[in-house]
């Protein structure tokens, strides 16, 4: 079933209904499936959970991939990952099962949308500054742009912008140039060809998923650190003086 | 590359919808649950720790313990063994005391029987000593041996010394005037006639005399009166045998 045709970049182009300016296209339809199967499958698993030694194949399961998570933020937060947990986990869990579900015939990826990746980068440059001043403040948030002074200010923006605009273009380029690779090399090549393109598809989209997470998880770390390392330095010099 | 503002709201909002529901099923569970299991294998542990505490405790008690009665053990095996060595040593001695008592009252019984055993050979040495000679002197001489007896008794009594027969008048005077002749046969009544008057002639007139049978006296007759006596019997000749005899047999038993 073609439900994205080769000369279409995206699955934003396939709409299934519209008025107005409201608009439901395959990425809506495919994003709240695969939000579905994510809340679905969690609910079931987490219905019964139980906190003796005890335990499901499946609670492990999903054990073993938030320890996995919470170990890495906590690498680069050295505390209170818990607290990062929700969007990190989110971003991995959401984009991995949408790149993996590739495999599934008629399924397309949401992640091959740059509406969908950019709504996704638009959250970490979001959450970035939420984090930053909820941590430690607006003005020594604010402050970390004018440093080490004002002419930096501009360059900080920039960062801030491109960086969000990479993840954005990093993310849909792979998915999409992958959906479209293997298109075109089943319409030239024997079978046995793209069967291999799609399990190296599987690796590719689990990477990405985790770089993406991972990155955003700097993202914000560097930001924390940021203003933990002027906030160190500022008490460094106070008790100097004193 | 067209972005539709409504489907990249749209996102945005699905993303932050998925974010909630998933801290809600998902993560906030799933972390209570481990922190929880975290804290009971803690909570555990702990107990774990102090019961190990605790058991070591125990065990250096135990120790301490059992030292105690070990030592215990050795003094009351030490008090024991010396009771028992004190008791053993005062049941050797009762026992020694009691074969010392048995080995006595043996010597004793044997030096009992020793005497019946020489007494017995003296009387059956006595008596055959006495049939011997009787037979003898019946064969030799042709005359009855109490009458050698009488005759020799007659003698003794006529060979009396002046002082001997004093005493002796002085006794049969203090002695109401009776004469007792014991003899271990009968005394015919010529011999009597000859007995009295050898007596009225070598000691005094006016006595009665009294003949008693005696088998006891071997072979022989002795006159009693108030403590004085003029007596021939085989006694003293068999009392001379009987002691060669006892010598002769000790002297066996001290060879063999």
């Amino acid at each position: 079933m073609e439900i994205v045709s080769l000369n279409q970049i995206s699955p934003d182009q396939v709409i299934i209904w519209s008025w107005n300016f409201i608009v439901l296209n395959a990425t809506i339809l495919y994003t709240w499936l695969v939000m579905a199967i994510l809340v679905v499958g969690s609910w079931f698993i987490t219905r019964n959970l139980s906190s003796a030694t005890n335990v499901s194949r499946w609670q492990h399961f999903l054990e073993v991939i938030i320890s996995i998570i919470r170990g890495e933020i906590s690498e680069m937060t050295k505390k209170g990952a818990d607290k990062y947990i929700p969007l990190v986990g989110t971003l991995f869990l959401f984009i991995c099962v949408s790149n993996v579900l590739v495999v599934v015939p008629g399924f397309v990826a949401p992640t091959s949308s740059m509406t969908t990746t950019a709504a996704l980068a638009t959250c970490v440059f979001i959450a970035v500054p939420f984090y930053g001043i909820s941590r430690n403040g607006l003005f020594h948030y604010v402050r970390e742009y004018f440093q080490p002074n004002f002419i930096f200010f501009p360059f900080h923006v920039m960062g801030e912008l491109s960086r969000t605009l990479a993840l954005t273009v990093r993310l849909f380029g792979n998915i999409m140039s992958h959906e479209k690779v293997v298109g075109i090399l089943l319409a030239v090549t024997p079978f046995l060809f793209p069967v291999v393109m799609q399990i190296l598809g599987l690796l590719i989209g689990v990477i990405q998923a985790y770089i993406f997470a991972i990155l955003s998880m700097v993202y914000i770390a560097s930001a924390l650190s940021a203003e933990d390392e002027v906030h160190h330095t500022e008490t460094k010099k106070e008790g100097v003086s004193a | 590359m067209h972005i539709d503002w409504f489907v990249f709201l749209a996102q945005i909002f699905n993303f932050l919808l998925l974010m909630y529901l998933l801290k809600r099923f998902l993560y906030g569970r799933i972390l209570k649950a481990m922190d929880d299991r975290e804290a009971k294998i803690v909570a555990r542990f702990a107990e774990a720790e102090e019961l190990k505490v605790k058991a070591n405790e125990a065990a250096e008690l135990y120790e301490k313990r059992n030292q105690m009665l070990n030592d215990k053990k050795e003094v009351m095996l030490n008090e024991a063994t010396m009771a028992a060595d004190a008791k053993r040593k005062e049941l050797m001695d009762k026992v020694r005391e009691e074969v010392d008592a048995v080995k006595a009252r043996w010597q004793d019984m044997l030096v009992r029987e020793h005497d019946a055993f020489f007494y017995d050979l003296r009387q059956r040495a006595a008596k055959q000593l006495y049939a011997t000679a009787r037979k003898a002197l019946a064969d030799l001489a042709d005359v009855e041996l109490e009458e050698r007896i009488v005759d020799e008794f007659i003698r003794r009594v006529k060979a009396l010394d002046e002082e001997k027969s004093i005493q002796i008048r002085k006794a049969i005077s203090g002695g109401g005037n009776k004469i007792v002749i014991q003899s271990a046969f009968g005394i015919s009544e010529p011999r009597q006639a000859q007995i009295e008057e050898a007596l009225k002639k070598q000691i005094t007139n006016g006595f009665t005399i009294r003949y008693m049978q005696q088998p006891d006296i071997v072979s022989g007759i002795e006159l009693r009166v108030n403590g004085h006596k003029v007596a021939w019997s085989l006694n003293e000749y068999l009392e001379t045998l009987v002691e060669s005899l006892t010598e002769t047999l000790q002297k066996e038993a001290h060879a063999a």
